[in-house]
C-alpha cells in the first residue's frame, strides 16, 4: 500500500486543457472520492493515476516513486471500470485470477485469495459462468473481485455503480465500505453522484471544469462549502441561493431582517451603509416552521413565504415557496399543517447559513 | 409489411424466386449432372443421367486406377517372359501408365491446398498486427499508410503481372520450382493482405478499449494484450478472414499460369484444370468431376464462414 | 523506459505495421513504379532489357488491336456493371420479401460468387457446347430459331455476350448482398409514411427505396468498374478469344512474340485509367 501525490498536474487533449494545476495528496489507506459534474475531468484524473493517459505537465507519485513514465502494467494498481470491462471469453474464475496469474503468483496463494474474495462478494455459484450469463449486479461484483484479489497498492474506481439500479447501488455502497474497512487499501473513487460521495468518502474532492474546488471530509464540505458551486452541488435537494443585502449585524432578504447572533461575517471589511449585495445560501433542511420552533433558540424569521407546491415525501414534506420575487425549496417535517396557497413563517438558524460574494461566488469570511 | 399478398401475387413471387434460384444454380447442376454421365448420354438435355457413371470421380481420387493405356503386344509378350524380375516388370508397366492421360488430382489438390493455406496463414499473421496498429494505435504516418492500403486494395493482379515476373526473373526465382513457388506464395500473400487488414481492422474497432485497459491493469503489456484479449476475442473473425484469403488463393489462375506453367508436377488446380481442358484428352465427365472436386472445399469453407463472411463483405471488405 | 504513452504507441504501431508495409511496398508499390520503368524498354522474357524510349507507346497508339481491346473492354464494362447492378437490385428487392425457406434461398444465390471461376467456367462451356450443350438444343431442336448449331463461345463477337452474361451471373450476388443489407436498414416507418401520402408500390420504391440506395448503388457500380477493368480469369478461362485489355496484355507478355516492355506500357495506360477511377471513388464515395 502507498499514498498518492499529484503535483501541478496538467492535462491537455490536443489544444483543450481539461485539468489545470491539480494538486492532491492522498494518504496511505485513505478512501478519497472525486466528485463533480459530467465532463469535469474526474475520469481523466483517475486514468492519469492509472497510467492510461499521458500527463501533459506535473508529477505523479505513488508511495515515493515517480510514476510519470511508468507503464500501467508496472504500477501495481487495480481498477474497476464503469462498464466492468470483464473479459468476455473467460469465465468468472478466470476473470478474477487473471491478474494473479500474470504476476506468476503460486497456486496456493491464488486459491486462497480467490476463495476469500469469492466469499466476501458471494460469487460462489457463478465461478464457471461467462460474464454474458451474469446480471449487472453480479458483473459488478466480479469486477470488484478482480481488483480485490490482487495485492495492489492502489484501487481505482470509475463510477462502478452507475449502471446499477437504486436498490442494488445502496447495497453495493455499504459493501464497498465494508471491504475498504477490511482491506484498508488506498482508494480513489470517481462518481458524479454526490450521495455516493458523501456516504463513501473519508475525504471528498469536488472538481469542476478541471479545477479542484474544495476538498475535505463529507461533513466539512456539507457544512462549510467554500463557494456557491460546492454549496449547490453537494446536498440534495440543493442549497437555496438567494439575493440578499448584508448590513452590520443582519442580512436583509426581501424585506425581512435576518439578525445574526455572532455579528456579521466579514466584519473586518468596510461595509457600505447601504448594504452590500450578497448571495445568501440556506439548505432546504435547515428551515423550521415557526409554529414548531423552540423558544430558546435564537432564530431569524422569514415572514409570509407563500407556498406554491407541497410534495409529501413520507416523513418530510418538500415545499416550493416564494418570498418576494425569489423561489426556494424548503423541507419541513410532517407536523406542518400548511397547504398550497397558504403563507408561512419560516425560521432559520443564521449560523447554518452561508454568505457568498455576488461576483466570485466565494464564501465571505 | 403493407397489407397481405393475394394468391396471384404469391404465385408471381414464387415464380420469380424459382427463376432466380434456377439461374444461379443451373450451371452447378449441369456440372454435377455431366460429371455423372456416360459419354453416350452427354448430348441428352435431361439433367438426370440415364446410367450413373462414377468412373471420373474414382479415377480422380485414385480409388480406381486410370484405364490402362494399351500396352503394345510386343511389350506384353516381353512381360510374359519369366526371366524378368517383378521390379523390372513394374518399371516397364509404369512407363505406359504415367502418360499424360493420368490426371493426378490429389497431387494438384495438395499443391493448391498447401499454397493457399500458407498464403492465408501468413497473410493472417501479418494482418493481425497490421490491423491492430491501424485500428487501435496512433502513429505518425498512419493516415498515409491507411490510404495507400485502400488504394492498393483496388489495384488488380494484371497490372502487376509483368513487373512481378520481371522481378522474380531478375533475382533468379523464376528459374527453379522452389523459387517459382515462393514467388507465387508471396504474390498470394499480397493479394490477400489488403483485404485482411481491412476486414480485421473493422472488427478490432468493435472490441471495447476498456478490455485492453483492464488487461493493462492486470499486468499485461500492450503486446501481451493483443495475444490474451484481442486474438481470443476475434477467433471467429480470424477464421472468416482466413477462409476468405484461402478462397482467393485457391481460385487464382493468372499468376499460377505465369509462374508454374512449365512445372507440371506443381500445377495448382485451376491451372491443371485449364491444361486438362485444353489437352486432347478433354473428356467432359472428367473435367466436370474435377470441377466439382475443386469447388467442394470452397463451398464447404463458404458455408462454414457464411455468417461472418457475408456480414464482413456487406461492410465493404471485398476484394476481387 | 522514459517514453510517453503516445511515443510508445507510435513505436509499437510502426513495429506492427512494418511487415505489412514492407510487403505491400515491395510487392505492390515498387512493381507499379517498376512497371512504368519497364515500359520504356524492350524487355525479353529472360530479363534482358534495351532502352527504347517511347517506342512502346508509339507502337501502342498505332496498334489497331489495342483499340479493339479498348472497345471490347468498354463493352464488357458497360454490360457487366449495368447488368450485375440491375439484377442485384431486383434480386435484393425480391429477397427482402418474406417467403418460406428464405434463408436457404439467400444462401444458395451467393454460390456463384464464391465458387471458383475455374470450376464454373466448364459448366458454362458445356451449356454452350455446339455438340452437347443445352443452349443449342433449345435454339435448334426445341425453338427452331436457328437451323444449324453454333459455337457461341468460338466466335469472338458472340463470345463477348456470353462472357458478359457469365460475369453478371458470377457477380450479381455481391451487388445483391450489399444492396439487401442497406435495404434492411431502411426504416419501415418511411414506407408507412409514403403509403399514407398515397404512394403505391412503385411510388414507394421511387420515393423511399431508391434515394436510400443511391449511395450503395453508386459505390457498387464504381467498384465493379474498377474490379472488372482488372478482370482476367473470368474472361480468359471462359473465352480466351475475347480480348479485353488484361487479356491483351497477357498475350503480349507471355505468348507468341513475347514483348514484356510493350505489355508494361499497356499496363501503364490501364493503370492510369484505374487510378482515375480510384481517385474518383475515394473523393466521391469515401469522401476523405
Ligand atoms: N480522449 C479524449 N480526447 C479528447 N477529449 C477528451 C478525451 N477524453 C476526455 N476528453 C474530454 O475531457 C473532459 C473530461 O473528460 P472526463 O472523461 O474526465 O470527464 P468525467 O468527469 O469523467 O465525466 P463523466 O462523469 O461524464 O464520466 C471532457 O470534456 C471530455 O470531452
Ligand atoms: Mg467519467
Amino acid at each position: 500500500m502507498a499514498g498518492i501525490r499529484l503535483e501541478n498536474i496538467n492535462k491537455k487533449f490536443g489544444k483543450t486543457e481539461v485539468l489545470h494545476q491539480v494538486n492532491l495528496e492522498i494518504g496511505d489507506g485513505e478512501f478519497v472520492v472525486l466528485v463533480g459534474p459530467s465532463g469535469c475531468g474526474k475520469s481523466t484524473l483517475l486514468r492519469l493515476v492509472a497510467g492510461l493517459e499521458d500527463i501533459t505537465a506535473g508529477n505523479i507519485f505513488i508511495g515515493d516513486a515517480l510514476m510519470n513514465r511508468i507503464e500501467p502494467q508496472h504500477r501495481n494498481i487495480a481498477m474497476v471500470f464503469q462498464n466492468y470491462a470483464l473479459y468476455p471469453h473467460k469465465n468468472v474464475r478466470e476473470n478474477i485470477i487473471f491478474g494473479l496469474k500474470r504476476a506468476h503468483a503460486p497456486k496456493d496463494v491464488i486459491e486462497s485469495r480467490l476463495s476469500k474474495v469469492v466469499n466476501i462478494l458471494g460469487l460462489e455459484d457463478f465461478l464457471a459462468r461467462k460474464p454474458a450469463q451474469l446480471s449487472g449486479g453480479q458483473r459488478q461484483r466480479v469486477a470488484m473481485g478482480r481488483a480485490l484479489v490482487r495485492d495492489a497498492k492502489v484501487f481505482l474506481f470509475d463510477e462502478p455503480l452507475s449502471n446499477l439500479d437504486a436498490k442494488l447501488r445502496n447495497q453495493m455502497r455499504s459493501e464497498i465500505r465494508r471491504i475498504h474497512r477490511e482491506y484498508q487499501t488506498t482508494s480513489v473513487y470517481v462518481t458524479h453522484d454526490q450521495v455516493e460521495a458523501m456516504t463513501l468518502g473519508e475525504r471528498v474532492v469536488v472538481i469542476r471544469d478541471g479545477y479542484i474546488e474544495q476538498q475535505g471530509t463529507p461533513m466539512e464540505i456539507y457544512l462549510h462549502p467554500d463557494n456557491i458551486f460546492v454549496a449547490t452541488f453537494i446536498g440534495a435537494p440543493s442549497m437555496n441561493i438567494l439575493d440578499a443585502r448584508l448590513f452590520d449585524g443582519y442580512v436583509e432578504l426581501e424585506g425581512c431582517k435576518l439578525v445574526m447572533e455572532n455579528g456579521t461575517p466579514g466584519q473586518h471589511r468596510e461595509l457600505p451603509k447601504t448594504g452590500l449585495p450578497v448571495k445568501l445560501g440556506i439548505r432546504p433542511d435547515f428551515f423550521i416552521d415557526r409554529r414548531h420552533a423552540g423558544d430558546g433558540e435564537a432564530l431569524a424569521v422569514i415572514h409570509n413565504a407563500r407556498i406554491d407546491l407541497i410534495e409529501p415525501l413520507g416523513f418530510d414534506k418538500e415545499l416550493d415557496v416564494q418570498i418576494g420575487s425569489q423561489l426556494m425549496k424548503v423541507r419541513l417535517d410532517l407536523r406542518t399543517q400548511a397547504t398550497e396557497g397558504d403563507t408561512i413563517d419560516l425560521c432559520v438558524d443564521m449560523r447554518r447559513t452561508h454568505l457568498f460574494d455576488i461576483d466570485t461566488g466565494q464564501r465571505l469570511q | 409489411m403493407l397489407g397481405k399478398r393475394t394468391w396471384v401475387e404469391n404465385g408471381l413471387l414464387a415464380a420469380a424466386i424459382f427463376v432466380v434460384v434456377a439461374f444461379c444454380l443451373f450451371p452447378f447442376v449441369q456440372i454435377l449432372s455431366t460429371s455423372l454421365k456416360h459419354q453416350f448420354d452427354w448430348g441428352n438435355p435431361s439433367l438426370i443421367p440415364v446410367k450413373l457413371n462414377w468412373n471420373a470421380y474414382g479415377e480422380l481420387l485414385g480409388i480406381r486406377s486410370a484405364e490402362q493405356v494399351d500396352v503394345p503386344d510386343s511389350v506384353k509378350r516381353l512381360l510374359e517372359n519369366p526371366s524378368i524380375s517383378e521390379s523390372q516388370r513394374r518399371k516397364i508397366l509404369d512407363r505406359y501408365q504415367t502418360t499424360s492421360d493420368v490426371f493426378p488430382f490429389l497431387r494438384y489438390f495438395l499443391n493448391t491446398f498447401m499454397l493457399s493455406a500458407s498464403a492465408a496463414a501468413v497473410s493472417l499473421c501479418l494482418s493481425v498486427f497490421g490491423a491492430y496498429a491501424l485500428s487501435r494505435l496512433r502513429f505518425t504516418g498512419q493516415t498515409v499508410i491507411q490510404r495507400s492500403i485502400l488504394f492498393v486494395y483496388m489495384v488488380g493482379g494484371v497490372l502487376l503481372m509483368v513487373p512481378l515476373y520481371q522481378m522474380s526473373v531478375k533475382i533468379g526465382l523464376a528459374k527453379s520450382v522452389g523459387g517459382s513457388l515462393v514467388s507465387l506464395l508471396l504474390i498470394y500473400i499480397i493479394q490477400t493482405l489488403p483485404v485482411s487488414l481491412y476486414m480485421l481492422g473493422n472488427y478490432f474497432r468493435t472490441i471495447p478499449y476498456a478490455l485492453e485497459e483492464a488487461a493493462a491493469m492486470d499486468g499485461c503489456s500492450r503486446v501481451e494484450a493483443v495475444f490474451v484479449i484481442i486474438i481470443p476475442l476475434s477467433v471467429p473473425m480470424l477464421m472468416t478472414v482466413f477462409v476468405y484469403c484461402f478462397i482467393i488463393a485457391w481460385n487464382e489462375f493468372l499468376f499460377a499460369s505465369v509462374f508454374l506453367k512449365q512445372f507440371h508436377q506443381w500445377h495448382t488446380l485451376p491451372l491443371a484444370l485449364q491444361t486438362l481442358f485444353m489437352s486432347k484428352n478433354a473428356i467432359w465427365d472428367r473435367i466436370m468431376a474435377a470441377s466439382m472436386l475443386t469447388m467442394i472445399p470452397v463451398v464447404v469453407c463458404f458455408l462454414f464462414a457464411m455468417r461472418n463472411l457475408t456480414g464482413g463483405l456487406a461492410e465493404g471488405g471485398v476484394k476481387e | 523506459m522514459d517514453l510517453s504513452i503516445a511515443q510508445r504507441e507510435s513505436r509499437l504501431g510502426w513495429r506492427f505495421i512494418a511487415p505489412s508495409v514492407g510487403v505491400i511496398g515491395l510487392l505492390i508499390i515498387y512493381p507499379i513504379l517498376y512497371n512504368i520503368y519497364l515500359s520504356f524498354f524492350d524487355v525479353k522474357l529472360t530479363g534482358d532489357k534495351l532502352f527504347i524510349g517511347l517506342a512502346n507507346y508509339q507502337r501502342l497508339l498505332s496498334d489497331a488491336a489495342f483499340y479493339g481491346a479498348a472497345i471490347t473492354t468498354v463493352l464488357y464494362l458497360v454490360g457487366t456493371v449495368v447488368g450485375s447492378t440491375i439484377i442485384g437490385l431486383m434480386v435484393a428487392l425480391l429477397m427482402n420479401m418474406t417467403f418460406p425457406f428464405r434463408n436457404l434461398v439467400r444462401t444458395l444465390i451467393l454460390l456463384p460468387y464464391f465458387a471458383p471461376v475455374i470450376s464454373v467456367v466448364f459448366g458454362w462451356q458445356f451449356i454452350f457446347d455446339p455438340v452437347n450443350g443445352i443452349y443449342n438444343h433449345l435454339v435448334v431442336d426445341v425453338l427452331k430459331i436457328s437451323s444449324s448449331r453454333h459455337s457461341l463461345i468460338g466466335n469472338p463477337n458472340s463470345a463477348l455476350g456470353v462472357v458478359i452474361l457469365f460475369d453478371i451471373w458470377k457477380h450479381f450476388p455481391l451487388s445483391y448482398m450489399l444492396i439487401i443489407s442497406k435495404l434492411q436498414s431502411i426504416n419501415k416507418d418511411q414506407y408507412e409514411a409514403a403509403a399514407m401520402d398515397g404512394c403505391g408500390p412503385i411510388g414507394r420504391f421511387v420515393h423511399v427505396t431508391l434515394p436510400e440506395l443511391y449511395f450503395v448503388l453508386g459505390t457498387l457500380m464504381l467498384l465493379r468498374m474498377i474490379w472488372n477493368l482488372n478482370k482476367f480469369e473470368d474472361v480468359f478461362l471462359l473465352a480466351p478469344n475475347v480480348e479485353t485489355l488484361p487479356i491483351f496484355t497477357y498475350y503480349a507478355a507471355f505468348t507468341g512474340i513475347i514483348d514484356q516492355g510493350f505489355a508494361a506500357s499497356i499496363s501503364v495506360v490501364q493503370f492510369g485509367v484505374l487510378a482515375l477511377l480510384i481517385y474518383f471513388y475515394v473523393k466521391k464515395v469515401l469522401k476523405w
